[in-house]
């Protein structure tokens, strides 16, 4: 039967159980334990990929979890007030020496969980190991050989972009992005420890992976203090009612991507209180463009006019925010673009008969692969979207898949990768726009869609090395996306407004728009 | 003697069909579209480097070179490693395919160990509430064949029967454990957890055992030993458990095997909607990952679990009655 | 697992044949529990053959601001344009779970059907030819059951596309060794009656002999415990369905409905239940002419 550790484990975690009172007979159940010292469990609805290096993966829920374990340089809220706010975290101040110069003043005083002391040399190769070109995680402006690192003394780093042709600015809203790594850890390279745990600076340890819980500890040693909870659980659970019913049945303290109806439901339950915020994160339809008949900018074009995402729009219902264009409006650079497909049966058409093939007529089977359990109406409005694929002539095949398997088939291969048309989101935790649109749409990185455009590369280019974030800005806005817009590697659906459901009595928490958590502060009951 | 001789002979059979079922998996897992080795290097492989890969696990040689491979391993204990899980058991997916730790791999007996034991706990819970719902039931109609308790035992049966397990687990979930609040539902934290699967597993279980109760008490009670016992002036109550009953019992010894196969597809659905962490979760986790070497691991294992049950029924019901020859 | 290996039959003579079935089917329309049955799954199967195109609804047109509607009477918005209601994309429920039930009885029955006539042929051939032919068949029947039909048949389809001639295919593969098992007892015994063995003198061929003259004689008996079975196919169909491996979307079946269904289980409870209740209540109708047939046909041999 269950052995005896395996029950105590589950006891430790349950410990609200046993207190509530509707449950009976005493001798089924847990021994209460005392309040306050219970780990926060959270249920996320996207699975990981087993490999903790944070440059070797792009998975949402991955990046949550070092959410509480790693440091950053700087955290940004986003908040609509203050949109380009940041926070200083493990940095103390970034300034732009020159247009090509970025100085940051690091936090002195800080450890990692393996008591290594947190220093520039870890800054320093956190950024020349990340922005290696094999890394999976595409987050850097340029290659390693684009700019140059140097560290005048323990606490001061240099980033030189002068090699790279584009602005240091641009790694300051990438500080709020990217993890600190341990210089010790990386020295070992991409085999290494690095894979195996993680190690940082933030607020909670890793302790180790228990089949679909990520076991954190609170860290003593956090330089703003210890946490007020003693850790934090996190859960893979990859179906949204089971989620629902953990929190409503008190197993789970929070809880993520609420579908619409859900938010009907707790809102009437008075132990339950809700987070809503429209995110960074963008739904897209990904088109496979390097095979046919999606490597074909008409075909795509077509496609996208054969979609009314205002429909879309009142399947998701509170869990979309309508929007018109490749980045959410949280970005910097966000406007509605003019040129953005609209839905137009009648250019679908013209489309279509131009690229040779009328009606749909002679189109290949088309496999449109979706993901369930992980956002919310994925299936919904994948079904839609076919309808409406289908009605001008598209013969698309829908391929509704759990979470893993899903995102095993996600990421562009040689070749061009399974299906022909993938849907996914993308949420990254800072204003930094080419955090979406260099990583997808650059044919030196091209992770789902597989493009290779020139015409789309230089004007990612030509953005990225704009002189003023004003220059930048216009560049975006009348170059950039428009460009895309005609061009259509991924269609945009809409921005994610990403719902947390959560106990009543947990506070203290603070949730990104990217999905990340700060549970530094929580507490319960 | 007899019943050493009865064993090496249904092993020895025991052993062949088992081959036959992993011979067949196996086969079918490899001739059906989708490359496994596609699912192991996963992300963004190149080609080249999947027939590379696929050369080095042995998966471009014969189906019966790779057969006796495997089944060589299965005789040491080694099922392989699953596609989908890493080593310490979590659900892996979107990692590059270059990626060092796609090596370390859970062991598929280590997976099926672990979750078994949770499965045979609910199995168990649910022929105990299966027997106690049908017996009194079965018997009752049994006794009094064609009058009402009969006729009830017909209709309850063909309600059970009729009943969609997941419909039910469904509805009962909402009713008891959401509205009413009664009984926990969703997951695993302790005993408890099991009442409400095992009573759905349950009512699935028991039209049949009414079934067969009805027709053996009815059929038993009609023959001439029984008459012979009531004019020996026996109790009532002795003649219907000590010599009815005993007698009746063997055929639903018999159906007891069959029940275990049934009680899997049971299972699977039932540990699925409350999100038991048992085998039968397990297997709907690997079939909708296409985690292949772990659907085959089951597959063997169940198979053989499936053997060694029906020559323990086999051999139990000899022993109770010894005029059958198994 | 019916009851066939409880009581098998002392097959009659030639000549009662007919005569023994239609006392059978007598018998067991004369109780009340199937005639119950019979007027129930009568008006389902009507219902489910002809709703859909005489009401007009197409039961796949998406109607989203017309969603999560309720059945009638039970809630707010509740319209007699979708007496059932809608599910979450607008589409109706009445049609769906209509067309739902034409899938679950055509997979059902046809299921049953290829059981039965695979399990009857082996059986027959096992029975009748005897000695090797008998074992390999019979090897073959036990390797067959030793695989738990469900694994069997979440293997197959769970690596390949689930299509319809696929899942009889599977269903029906994986039911048969019970029938064979049964033709093969009834055909060995009958084979050695008198009037078998006439046939054989006047040089009746070995074809003649079981299909003419031997299978009118046993399938009958057989065919009407098999109505059981075809409740069975249908469950195992749905659960098929409800795991993602049956009949694919967008067409509808009972499976699919209740798997989407059950997200919306606390807001529109009608998406999960409908579909369910027509689907027992279609069971438990054939459960009823099933379990009557069965206990007619049980009287019928035991007694007689």
């Amino acid at each position: 039967m269950m052995n005896r550790r395996r029950f105590l484990n589950y006891a430790a975690v349950a410990g609200a159980i046993g207190a509530a009172p509707r449950l009976n007979p005493d001798f089924l159940f847990s021994p209460a334990m005392a309040q306050g010292t219970k780990p926060i469990v959270f249920l996320s609805a996207e699975n990981i990929t087993g490999n903790w290096d944070c440059t070797a993966h792009t998975t949402l829920s991955q990046s949550t979890i070092q959410g509480f374990v790693m440091g950053y340089l700087a955290r940004a809220p986003m908040t609509p007030e203050n949109p380009g706010e940041l926070v200083m975290e493990l940095a103390t101040e970034i300034t732009e020496l020159s247009a090509t110069q970025l100085q940051i003043k690091l936090r002195e005083g800080v450890t990692f969980h393996d008591g290594k002391p947190f220093t520039a040399e870890d800054v320093k190769a956190t950024f020349e190991y990340g922005s290696q070109p094999d890394r999976p995680a595409q987050n850097y402006p340029g290659a390693t050989d684009t700019f140059e690192v140097t560290t005048p003394d323990d606490y001061t780093v240099i980033v030189d972009t002068s090699k790279g042709g584009y602005g240091a600015s641009l790694f300051i809203f990438l500080a709020a992005y990217l993890p600190i790594m341990s210089a010790k850890d990386i020295a070992e390279g991409p085999g290494g420890i690095l894979t195996q745990r993680l190690n940082g600076t933030g607020p909670f340890k890793f302790v180790e992976q228990r089949g679909n819980d990520t076991v954190m500890e609170a860290f003593p040693g956090y330089f703003k203090g210890a946490p007020t909870v003693p850790g934090v659980t996190f859960s893979f659970v990859g179906d949204a009612t089971t989620r629902m019913l953990s929190l409503m049945g008190g197993q789970a303290d929070i809880i993520e991507r609420l579908e619409p109806e859900q938010v009907e439901t707790l809102q009437g339950e008075a132990n339950i209180k809700l987070n809503t915020a429209v995110s960074v994160e963008n739904k897209y339809l990904w088109f496979r463009c390097s095979k046919p008949p999606f490597d074909n900018p008409l075909i795509r074009k077509a496609a996208c006019h054969a979609i009314d995402r205002e429909l879309i729009m009142e399947v998701m219902g509170t869990a979309g925010h309508a929007s018109n264009n490749f980045v959410s409006p949280i970005k910097f650079g966000y406007v509605d673009l003019e040129n953005y497909p609209k839905y137009d049966p009648e250019e679908c058409q013209r489309l279509l008969a131009e690229a040779g093939f009328p009606g749909g007529e002679g189109l290949p089977e088309l496999e449109y692969i979706t993901s369930t359990g992980f956002y919310p109406k994925t299936k919904e409005y994948g079904e839609v979207i076919t309808a409406m694929l289908q009605e001008q002539g598209f013969p698309v095949t829908l391929s509704v898949m759990e979470v893993a398997a899903w995102n095993e088939r996600l990421y562009d291969r040689p070749g061009g990768g399974p299906g022909h048309m993938v849907d996914c989101g993308w949420s990254t935790g800072s204003p930094e726009p080419d955090l979406v649109l260099r990583t997808h749409f650059h044919s030196s990185s091209k992770r789902i869609c597989g493009i290779e455009d020139p015409e789309i590369d230089a004007a990612l280019d030509e953005e990225r090395n704009a002189t003023s974030l004003d220059a930048r800005q216009t560049s975006l806005q009348t170059n950039l996306m428009p460009l895309l817009a005609d061009k259509v590697p991924a269609l945009s659906l809409f921005t994610s407004v990403m719902i947390h459901g959560m106990r009543a009595d947990l506070d203290g928490l603070f949730i990104y728009p990217d999905g990340l958590t700060d549970a530094s502060m929580a507490t319960m009951g | 003697m007899f019943v050493l001789k009865f064993l090496i002979r249904r092993l020895f059979q025991g052993a062949i069909i088992v081959f036959l079922v992993s011979a067949l998996i196996f086969t079918l897992l490899r001739v059906v579209p989708g490359d496994p080795v596609r699912l192991m290097a996963g992300g963004m492989a190149p080609e080249a480097l999947i027939e590379q890969i696929a050369e080095e696990m042995g998966l471009r040689d014969p189906i019966p070179v790779q057969f006796a491979r495997y089944m060589g391993g299965v005789v040491q204990g080694d099922l392989g490693q699953s596609f989908v899980r890493p080593a310490n058991g979590a659900s892996v997916g979107g990692a590059s395919f270059d990626d060092s730790t796609r090596g370390e791999r859970a062991k598929v007996l280590g997976l099926i160990a672990e979750t078994a034991p949770m499965t045979i706990q609910l199995a168990l819970l649910a022929m105990v509430f299966a027997l106690v719902i049908a017996i009194p039931i079965g018997v009752a109609g049994g006794l009094a064949p064609g009058r009402w308790p009969d006729r009830m035992a017909l209709y309850l049966s063909s309600i059970f029967v009729s009943l969609p397990n997941f419909w039910l687990g469904i509805v009962l979930a909402l009713l008891l454990s959401v509205k009413l609040q009664l009984l926990p539902a969703i997951g695993y934290q302790n005993f408890s957890y099991t009442i409400l699967p095992a009573f759905v597993l349950a009512i699935e279980m028991a039209p049949f055992i009414i079934r067969t109760l009805t027709v053996s008490v009815a059929g038993v009670m009609a023959q001439s030993f029984i008459d012979i016992a009531r004019v020996r002036g026996l109790s009532r109550n002795r003649i219907v458990f000590h010599h009815g009953m005993k007698n009746a019992a063997v055929p639903l010894l018999n159906l007891l095997g069959v029940q275990f196969s049934m009680l899997l597809g049971g299972v699977l659905v039932v540990e699925f909607i409350f999100d038991y962490p048992g085998l039968g979760l397990l297997t709907i986790n690997a079939v909708m990952q296409r985690d292949f070497p772990l659907i085959q691991g089951i597959a063997i294992v169940t198979a053989a679990a499936f053997v060694l049950i029906n020559i323990v029924v086999d051999l139990a019901a000899t022993t109770i009655d010894p005029r059958l020859d198994y | 697992m019916t009851a066939i290996d409880i009581a098998i039959p002392p097959a009659p003579g030639a000549g009662e044949a007919r005569t023994v079935a239609s006392r059978i089917w007598r018998m067991a329309f004369s109780s009340i529990e199937f005639r119950i049955g019979l007027v129930v799954f009568v008006l389902l199967f009507l219902a489910a053959a002809l709703y859909p195109e005489l009401s007009g609804i197409d039961p796949t047109k998406m109607n989203i601001r017309g969603k999560l509607m309720p059945p009638l009477f039970m809630g707010e918005g509740w319209s007699w344009a979708h007496p059932l209601g809608t599910d979450q994309l607008g589409r109706d429920m009445l049609s769906r779970t209509l067309v739902g039930l034409r899938y679950s009885l055509l997979i059902g029955v046809t299921t049953t059907v290829l059981m039965l006539a695979v399990g009857a042929l082996i059986g027959m051939l096992s029975g009748y030819y005897g000695k090797r032919v008998d074992m390999v068949l019979m090897r073959l029947t036990d390797a067959q059951l030793a695989i738990p039909m469900i694994i069997l048949a979440i293997t197959i389809l769970g690596v390949s596309r689930p299509t319809i001639p696929a899942i009889i295919l599977v269903l029906g593969l994986a039911g048969w060794p019970v029938y064979a098992r049964v033709m093969r007892s009834t055909v060995m015994s009958e084979r050695k009656k008198e009037y078998v063995r006439g046939a054989m003198v006047l040089g009746a061929t070995d074809m003649r002999i079981m299909f003419t003259l031997l299978l009118p004689l046993v399938l009958p008996p057989m065919a009407f415990v098999a109505v059981l079975d075809i409740a069975r196919m249908m469950i195992f169909e749905s659960v098929l369905g409800f795991i993602g491996l049956g009949v694919q979307p967008p067409t509808p079946t009972f499976g699919n409905i209740i798997a989407d269904g059950r997200k919306y289980i606390m807001n529109a409870w009608w998406i999960a239940t409908m579909p369910g209740v027509f689907l027992f209540l279609t069971l438990t109708s054939i459960n009823l002419m099933g379990a009557s047939l069965e206990r007619a046909r049980n009287a019928v041999y035991g007694g007689a």
